[in-house]
């Protein structure tokens, strides 16, 4: 198998706080893989010691079997990266921007000309091309730095938080083009505070915490892992606990039935064809409670992602 | 493929001073022919000549190094610098350009523009008070040499600073001083010998008197022992700059 990232025993720590703690990952090529974790947990950290912004103190990352720290510039010539934090220079428009970054991936002026437009066509900024980053709304300075990241026809596209302050309709229209771009081979790491965003685009999820992975899996394996799904069904009718004996878990309270289950499938089938066996009983509400990744969140952290969201990020606390 | 990093990143540096051309170009240009007014015109002519020239004459050289001196170093120190507050630097770091790509660029960015600011009062100065330059590749060369050390400088002084204050204090408290007591405006001849030394011991004087030498075909010193002076100068902060940037000192956390 060809790794897109191999991270082995990776540790960093500044001063006597420990920000990454020996810390094992591997992300196969191709894969959509999300970071999830509260604030100083050690999201920004690792993808910094990723791209090379930071120094691991112990451990090696690799970027497609090339050292991050002994081979460079092979390793970042794999990888497009856009930052939480804007980090563009204020004196060059945007297009002159996407044009230089494509020449520090190699690209000849021409090729660069080309891209840049391809890419302000992309992510909806022709109108803004001889703008300023600072000119630009807070949504589009993000569709900026993706663009960006997108100019060296990365492999391995790194992106921490891509959607904040990014609207509705453009998350998804960006949803949509992350997820082609992986189609396509390109392999992803995001981290992100939107769940419905890591639940919707990653194979797998990684829930670090304290510098540690202490979840990895696809959404289904933490859900199932994680959260107890059930299905509700609200009657109408005569009712008695034994004649669903055959139902385990189930449980009746008033008018209302409870059965764990993970899906929709044979045993709801079942359960509704007994409801509906007996004369004058009728289903009034049937609704399926599903687990979310938010739920394995706050089970494996402790916290949930609102509550993650109002505290200040590890780079506000850095920069402050 | 693989010299097209380090021209765009040579092109940038370029292209961010000649956008601001307001700032970064005309006023040294100004501020040095208004000197060649004022000593050429009005206070020259009651200054006797010096080592066989007209004042105006000594001293243009003295006035082209001064430029090329404080824009090599303005050059690289708020690029860097700026590069440093918007962060702008840490893309840079994270795109596949090694450290001497990235310190050649900024150097480089501070030749041309201390080339430019330098050369140009010397060809003014060529209809203006009759200036006849000795040997122009020289003056290119030493420019140029003049120009990796203070860009170096500039950049050492981006690196450590926290503040646009530190970088004014390195500029007016370092800088200006050596400047104005390296040579621009006098021979060390005319220094009694407690000031001749002091002079000798300011490295900004081998500089002055290097780059008088190949505009005027004069010098205080031996031109070998400026020159030497001048390349290993140049030469040692701007290795010492690759090394800063090898090691990440406030660039890579």
């Amino acid at each position: 198998m060809v790794f897109a990232v191999q991270i082995s025993d990776l540790s960093k720590r500044y001063g006597s706080l420990t920000a990454i703690d020996h810390l094992q990952l591997e992300i196969p090529s191709g894969e959509f893989l999300g970071l999830l974790g509260p604030n100083g947990a050690g999201k920004s950290t690792l993808i910094n010691c990723i791209v090379g912004l930071a120094k691991p103190t112990t451990g090696e990352v690799k970027v497609f079997g090339h050292s991050v720290r002994s081979e460079p510039l092979k390793a970042k010539s794999f990888m497009g990266f856009s930052p939480q934090e804007v980090n563009v220079e204020r004196f060059f428009n945007l297009r002159r921007t996407l044009e230089f970054q494509g020449g520090f991936y190699g690209l000849s002026k021409a090729r660069a000309k080309d891209r840049a437009q391809e890419m302000l066509e992309q992510f909806g900024l022709v109108e803004k091309a001889k703008e300023q980053f600072f000119r630009l709304s807070g949504g589009m300075r993000k569709r900026l730095l993706i663009a960006r990241a997108m100019m060296g026809y990365p492999k391995l596209l790194i992106l921490d938080e891509p959607t904040a302050g990014v609207d509705v309709a453009q998350r998804h229209e960006l949803w949509k083009y992350l997820s082609h771009l992986n189609r396509d081979g390109t392999t992803i790491i995001l981290t992100t505070h939107y769940i419905d965003e890591a639940q919707a685009l990653c194979e797998r999820v990684g829930i670090i915490n304290h510098g540690r992975i202490l979840e990895l899996g696809s959404p289904a394996k933490l859900i199932d892992q994680y959260c107890e799904s059930k299905i509700r069904v609200t009657i109408e009718g005569p009712m008695d606990l034994s004649e669903f004996r055959d139902f385990p878990k189930l449980s009746i309270n008033g008018n209302e039935i409870t059965m764990p289950t993970h899906s929709l499938g044979p045993t709801t089938e079942r359960l509704m064809a007994r409801l509906t066996e007996i004369p004058g009983r009728r289903v009034l509400d049937l609704n399926l409670h599903r687990g979310n990744l938010e739920e394995v969140f706050l089970r494996v952290t402790g916290k949930t992602m609102a509550q993650e969201a109002d505290e200040p990020s590890e780079t506000t606390v850095a920069k402050l | 493929m693989r010299g097209i990093p380090f021209q765009t990143l040579f092109l940038r540096e370029c292209y961010r001073f000649l956008r601001l051309s307001r700032q970064t170009l005309f006023p040294p240009l100004l501020t040095t022919v208004l000197f060649i007014l004022i000593f050429g015109y009005s206070l020259g002519s009651r200054i006797r000549e010096v080592e066989g020239f007209s004042y105006i004459l000594f001293i243009l050289p003295g006035l082209a190094a001064m430029g090329t001196i404080t824009n090599s170093y303005a050059n690289t120190s708020t690029s860097l610098f700026m590069a440093r507050m918007d962060y702008s630097i840490e893309n840079m770091i994270a795109s596949p350009l090694s450290h001497i790509q990235l310190v050649a660029s900024f150097v480089l960015g501070g030749i041309m523009r201390g080339l430019i600011v330098g050369v140009l009062p010397l060809l003014i100065s060529i209809p203006m008070v009759g200036l006849t330059v000795q040997n122009w590749p020289m003056v290119f060369v030493i420019l140029a040499l003049i120009s990796i050390f203070f860009s170096s400088l500039g950049i050492i002084s981006a690196l450590w600073s926290e503040g646009w204050d530190n970088i004014a204090t390195f500029t007016n408290f370092v800088i200006t001083p050596f400047v104005y007591l390296g040579g621009v405006f006098y021979s060390v001849d005319m220094l009694p010998p407690f000031w001749k030394q002091v002079s000798l011991a300011n490295p900004i004087f081998y500089l002055v008197d290097a780059l008088r030498h190949a505009v005027l075909g004069v010098s205080d010193m031996s031109w070998a022992i400026s020159l030497s002076i001048l390349i290993t100068l140049a030469l040692g902060t701007f290795m010492f700059c690759v090394y800063l940037f090898w090691i990440g000192y406030k660039l890579v956390k």
